[in-house]
């Protein structure tokens, strides 16, 4: 590969990346774009390119959003929301607990964007009735659904490739990310309390309508539900035990999907027009954008500074992954920027010989934490952001800087010591 | 885009089922038509969906409810009625003064709305409203049989033609 042809690459590949942080064009639209360019100077070609797409990740995500998609009729989370709200008998504070549990385990199970598009507005509706401000309950939901995400194979997409890309399953991710997801968990949960606890009151009258509602009521189909949970039961048993049957984890989920979508009878074009086409679109972009920096050798060559860089130190390299991970996702997409870390890793590995299992568990850390940071570091934030502006109670950048940066920072400094006692 | 709508809906929806209600949601399209006839706007507003259920509503010069339909076509017919009068009506010299009295009706309308849901009103200040309502009726009526008819695109919907 000829030097100028080299250049001409790296510039597609940032001006591409560029565009997308700037947020000045769809980023599916200028990933496509960058993908497409890449194929018309023959950079790669189109089998190449095709072969450059991680379809277990595709497959992963559009099978769990067919899931989601047929689940979220049935009105099991408005009916979740209303019993963790009648539970803490209309307290503001527990009731924030209670629903960021509930966002953790979603956010582990589902992707965060969906957990937070489905437990939000029940949460609006929540704190219409204490004529609470909702700041107090939606920082908590978006912060503990980043987290939650962190912990499963399928909580948030960049673990979805990393997993694909470094070969770990379901159960990997649990052994290796829950424990310390659960200490972060209850370590900023705990900050939260201080931070909002004195901000939150209600009246009694207010408490009263809570108890007053009927979650009963908010099922809409019980015989749909019934189908929908027992699937995403058997989909997640599935995930648990995907390798000992020597499946990937794409199969697991679009299995889960073909099977609620014959057993639920939902009309499928319903279903389809709800999956995120532009995610998917975007992802495959990606993919063909790195494999293009592959295919030139540029991956190869970063991998080579970064092992000269450490010598080759697993410490070294794993605190930078990590905090790099986290500052650059707390301001960056984080998944045009996994998209270009995996490859990097697997040739510091190929380069050194160093075991870079931690390597992996750092950038699942640093990228999904990371997230936190700013309001633009995931696009959970950005739709929550969106959806209180909305609701009319706007959080400024700084606003949420000032909370999401420091409790980003306490969380990946309880990984780092994490990573140091366990892998390191 | 579709996300957020979902998000809303749902919010609506919860909010609604404990007040009661049985709600129903399903995809559609909202349509936005726009005429403009001697400069005077005329728009209107429908929903298409897979239920077959269309409701179109008149916008402007104001707004009225006109019809649930089964078929599209059926929008489509209507509109193109509707807006024929209202070229042929446009024509007229009393154009400004028909879209003012209208205009003024409605208001009414709603202040009688207003004054129902809000204050308790009395047997006798009742009758009197139902009064000068049936003497207005009495008013259209009597136009009704000294003028001519100009339009014969379709029998009136509110009108008695029969004379």
């Amino acid at each position: 590969m000829e030097e100028s042809h080299v250049i001409i690459v790296i510039s597609i590949f940032i001006a591409t990346y560029g565009i997308i942080i700037s947020e000045k064009i769809h980023r599916t639209t200028i990933a496509m774009f960058g993908a497409v360019i890449m194929l018309m100077l023959h950079v790669l070609s189109q089998k190449a390119a095709i072969d450059h797409i991680d379809f277990n990740t595709i497959g992963l995500l559009i099978g769990m959003m067919i899931i989601v998609g047929i689940t979220r009729r049935t009105g099991v989370f408005e009916y979740i929301a209303i019993k963790a709200a009648k539970t803490a008998k209309g307290d503001p504070w527990k009731i924030i607990v209670l629903l960021s549990i509930v966002t953790a385990v979603a956010s582990a199970l589902l992707d965060n964007v969906t957990t937070i598009l489905l437990i939000v507005p029940v949460t609006l509706v929540i704190t219409d009735t204490l004529e609470i401000n909702p700041i107090a309950f939606l920082i908590p939901e978006v912060l503990v659904a980043n987290i939650g995400g962190t912990a499963t194979l399928i909580g948030d997409p960049p673990n979805i490739m990393i997993g694909s890309a470094a070969n770990l399953g379901f159960m990997d991710f649990i052994i290796n990310l829950l424990p310390v997801v659960v200490i972060i968990f209850i370590v900023i949960m705990f900050i939260l309390k201080i931070i909002y606890k004195k901000s939150l009151s209600t009246t009694e009258e207010a408490k009263q309508r809570i108890l007053n509602m009927n979650e009963k009521i908010a099922i809409k189909n019980e015989l749909l539900l019934k189908k929908s949970l027992g699937v995403l039961a058997i989909t997640i048993l599935g995930f648990v035990v995907h390798e000992s049957f020597g499946f990937e984890s794409a199969t697991v989920a679009l299995a889960g999907a073909a099977i609620l979508l014959l057993i639920s009878k939902v009309e499928p074009e319903e279903i389809f027009v709800e999956i995120e086409w532009p995610t998917i679109f975007f992802f495959m972009a990606l993919f063909v954008l790195v494999g293009s920096l592959e295919e030139v050798g540029v991956i190869e060559i970063l991998a080579e500074k970064m092992v000269n860089l450490t010598n080759g130190n697993l410490f070294i390299t794993t605190m930078i992954i990590l905090w790099v991970s986290a500052i650059a996702s707390a301001f960056l997409d984080n998944i045009p920027f996994v998209a270009t870390m995996i490859p990097l890793v697997k040739g510091i590995g190929a380069m050194s010989a160093m075991n870079i299992t931690p390597l992996w568990w750092a950038l699942a850390l640093g990228a999904c934490l990371g997230g936190n940071g700013s309001i633009v570091g995931a696009t959970a934030n950005v739709v929550v952001s969106g959806m209180l502006e909305k609701h009319g109670n706007r959080i400024s950048f700084v606003d949420y800087l000032k909370i999401g940066f420091p409790l980003m920072i306490v969380s990946v400094a309880i990984s780092s010591v994490y990573l140091i006692v366990f892998y390191l | 885009m579709r996300k957020y709508v979902n998000a809303e809906a749902m919010q609506h929806a919860m909010k609604l089922l404990q007040l009661g209600a049985k709600v129903q949601q399903f995809n559609g399209k909202m349509c936005f038509v726009e005429f403009e006839i001697n400069g005077h706007k005329l728009e209107y507003a429908y929903n298409i969906n897979r239920k077959n259920k269309y409701f179109l509503e008149r916008i402007k010069p104001y707004p009225l409810p006109l019809k649930v339909f089964e078929s599209e076509k059926d929008v489509i017919e209507l509109i193109k009625i509707d807006m024929e009068q209202y070229k042929d009506a446009m024509k007229s010299k009393n154009i400004d003064e028909f879209i003012e009295i209208t205009t003024e009706i409605n208001i009414i309308q709603k202040k009688f709305e207003d004054l129902f849901l809000y204050y308790n009103i009395s047997k006798e200040k009742a009758d009197e409203m139902k009064e000068h309502i049936f003497k207005i009726d009495e008013i259209i009526n009597e136009i009704q049989k000294e003028s001519k008819r100009v339009n014969f695109l379709k029998e009136p919907d509110n009108l008695k033609t029969e004379i």
